[in-house]
């Protein structure tokens, strides 16, 4: 039985952060997605042009999808809780094949999650990117912008395909019911040439979809050597604590640990995920420029940095939370360098601006 | 010690120039004669260096000085420029205030109608090109040890874009800006150039 039903706001409220209107327990929709390593035989998904959304009020969907998704901002003090944007983790607006893209997204959704026993639809998920990733308060189903960025993922995943699979035409319209739920569904209606060609689980699992998975480490990873790694790569960027670069107050140079960058509860806090990432992403628009080594010691070094609390803490504290929720390539529940214990200082949940 | 001094010098230089342009130092004599009194620019001799960050300007000098960038002119004028004097050059320019722009925000407009505001605001992924804007800011407007471009000269723009391209101009992290400026192709160069000169 999962203990984490018994939560209640009072004993939300008593612990170090405050949590307002969070009445049942928050499932762990940013549990570990299964990730494989890049073969040179990937071949990825087309992806359209933005000036070939359809006219109309579909299309004004996708649009809106798309504006939320590159200025997240827009949702600061209403959904979001920190300084980032979607766009700063999934490159090119959520369309680069390996930065975790929307096409791949969408088409993995719903999905099982043994963690929480329960099917999750694609709106749940982006429900997890808000309440985690953008340290803020998840809209509500069905809401203007869940939809929206359903929309926009969707039009990109089926637009790929009828691209990869020659079916010409627009994207066929669905209905907002239909959006949120993601495309790995027997009833999602697709042109035959791409129902014949993949199964819904091939479409679920396409070259590209999440961070690629990198080997092992040679050396156990370590933050004492990440923080040379940071110095010498990415600080120029990132800010020598941090902290991102804001210029004329919009950050489009992302915080990556502190008070104004993802939780705790956030996939990216994860040292691996953060090692994928950055090993394909990073330096900025270089790809694959680190060794994996440096990789994974650069990863370990920002994710063993405080940062907002995990929305999940009851008052049991970190320690038990870290037990419930943190087995994992993490440093929440930890201490580093003879610090206290990560977690213990976090910064709060979905803090006013 | 020297790290952390280094690094509270940093944050000074940082600082946005809010405040009343500084008086000339002496030592910013010998600019003005290319860049213009205030550091206005004076095409196409000399770039504006007005209202650039003081942390910028100051690391443009010394790359001068370490012949990261190659200029026949900057580098001996460089040279004149030690210790506080840099400090002094680089916080009077950085004083100098600018127009003002309204700034387009990402998002504001989904798709462009020609390849530069694209590359500029979009960028082109499938050539690994992220858009101008994520480090030069919104607008381009510039900061911290990224260049304002927004109504930069033209001219200074397609030089500098292809003294990347050619290696005369180093001194980026890990060759970031390089490598961008050698994938764009001339006509881009052209475009990108006349287009972020004309954002006022």
């Amino acid at each position: 039985m999962n203990k984490v039903i018994l939560w209640s706001v009072p004993l939300l409220l008593l612990s170090s952060v405050s949590i307002q209107g969070v009445s049942e327990a928050l499932p762990d929709k940013q549990a570990e997605l299964f990730t494989s390593p890049k073969k040179p035989t990937d071949s990825y998904l087309p992806v359209r042009s933005l000036a070939s959304i359809p006219k109309g009020e579909f299309g004004d969907k996708v649009r809106m999808g798309y504006q939320l998704f590159v200025n997240t901002q827009q949702l600061r003090g209403q959904y979001v809780g920190n300084e980032l944007n979607c766009s700063n983790c999934h490159m090119d607006a959520g369309r680069k094949a390996n930065a975790s893209p929307l096409w791949a997204a969408y088409l993995a959704y719903p999905a099982y999650r043994k963690k929480n026993d329960k099917v999750n639809s694609y709106q749940e998920r982006l429900q997890g990117c808000f309440t985690y990733s953008m340290n803020g308060q998840a809209p509500d189903n069905d809401s203007p912008e869940l939809i929206a960025l359903s929309a926009y993922s969707y039009w990109l995943a089926m637009g790929g395909l009828m691209d990869q699979y020659q079916v010409a035409g627009e994207v066929p319209e669905l209905s907002d019911k239909a959006l949120v739920l993601g495309g790995k569904r027997d009833d999602f209606s697709l042109p035959e040439a791409i129902a014949s060609a993949m199964t819904m689980d091939e479409r679920a699992k396409l070259a590209g979809r999440g961070f690629p998975a990198i080997p092992k480490p040679e050396l156990a990873y370590s933050p004492e050597r990440g923080a040379e790694v940071y110095k010498a790569h990415c600080q120029a960027c990132h800010g020598d604590n941090g902290q991102g670069l804001a210029i004329a107050g919009i950050y489009s140079l992302p915080p990556l640990w502190g008070p104004d960058s993802f939780n705790w509860g956030a996939g990216m806090h994860r040292v691996n995920t953060a090692a994928n990432f950055i090993y394909e992403n990073m330096p900025f628009g270089k790809s694959i420029t680190l060794t994996n080594q440096q990789a994974w010691d650069v990863a370990a070094y920002v994710t063993s940095k405080e940062r907002p609390q995990d929305p999940r803490l009851t008052n049991k504290g970190v320690a038990d939370l870290a037990k419930q929720y943190h087995q994992h390539q993490g440093y929440y529940g930890k201490a580093v360098d003879n610090g206290p214990m990560l977690g213990s200082k976090a910064y709060p949940v979905n803090p006013d601006k | 010690m020297r790290v952390f001094a280094c690094l509270i010098s940093l944050c000074l230089l940082a600082q946005p120039a809010f405040s009343e342009p500084l008086p000339m130092p002496a030592s910013a004599q010998l600019c003005v004669g290319c860049h213009g009194p205030t550091g206005g620019g004076i095409e196409p001799v000399g770039p504006r260096i007005a209202g650039l960050s003081a942390e910028y300007i100051a690391q443009q000098i010394a790359l001068f000085q370490q012949g990261k960038r190659q200029n026949p002119i900057m580098a001996p004028m460089a040279m004149t420029l030690q210790g506080d004097k840099i400090t002094q050059v680089s916080e009077y320019f950085a004083s100098q205030a600018l127009p003002e722009i309204k700034l387009h925000i990402r998002g504001d407009t989904v798709s462009f109608n020609e390849p530069a505001s694209t590359l500029v605001y979009q960028g082109d992924w499938g050539r690994l090109i992220p858009a101008c804007v994520t480090c030069h800011g919104s607008s381009t407007l510039g900061g911290g040890q990224f260049p304002r471009l927004a109504g930069q000269q033209a001219s200074y723009i397609k030089t500098q874009l292809l003294a990347w391209q050619t290696g005369t101009r180093k001194g980026d992290v890990d060759g970031m800006m390089a490598s961008i400026a050698n994938k764009l192709t001339a006509a881009e160069i052209d475009a990108l150039a006349s287009y972020l000169a004309a954002i006022k």
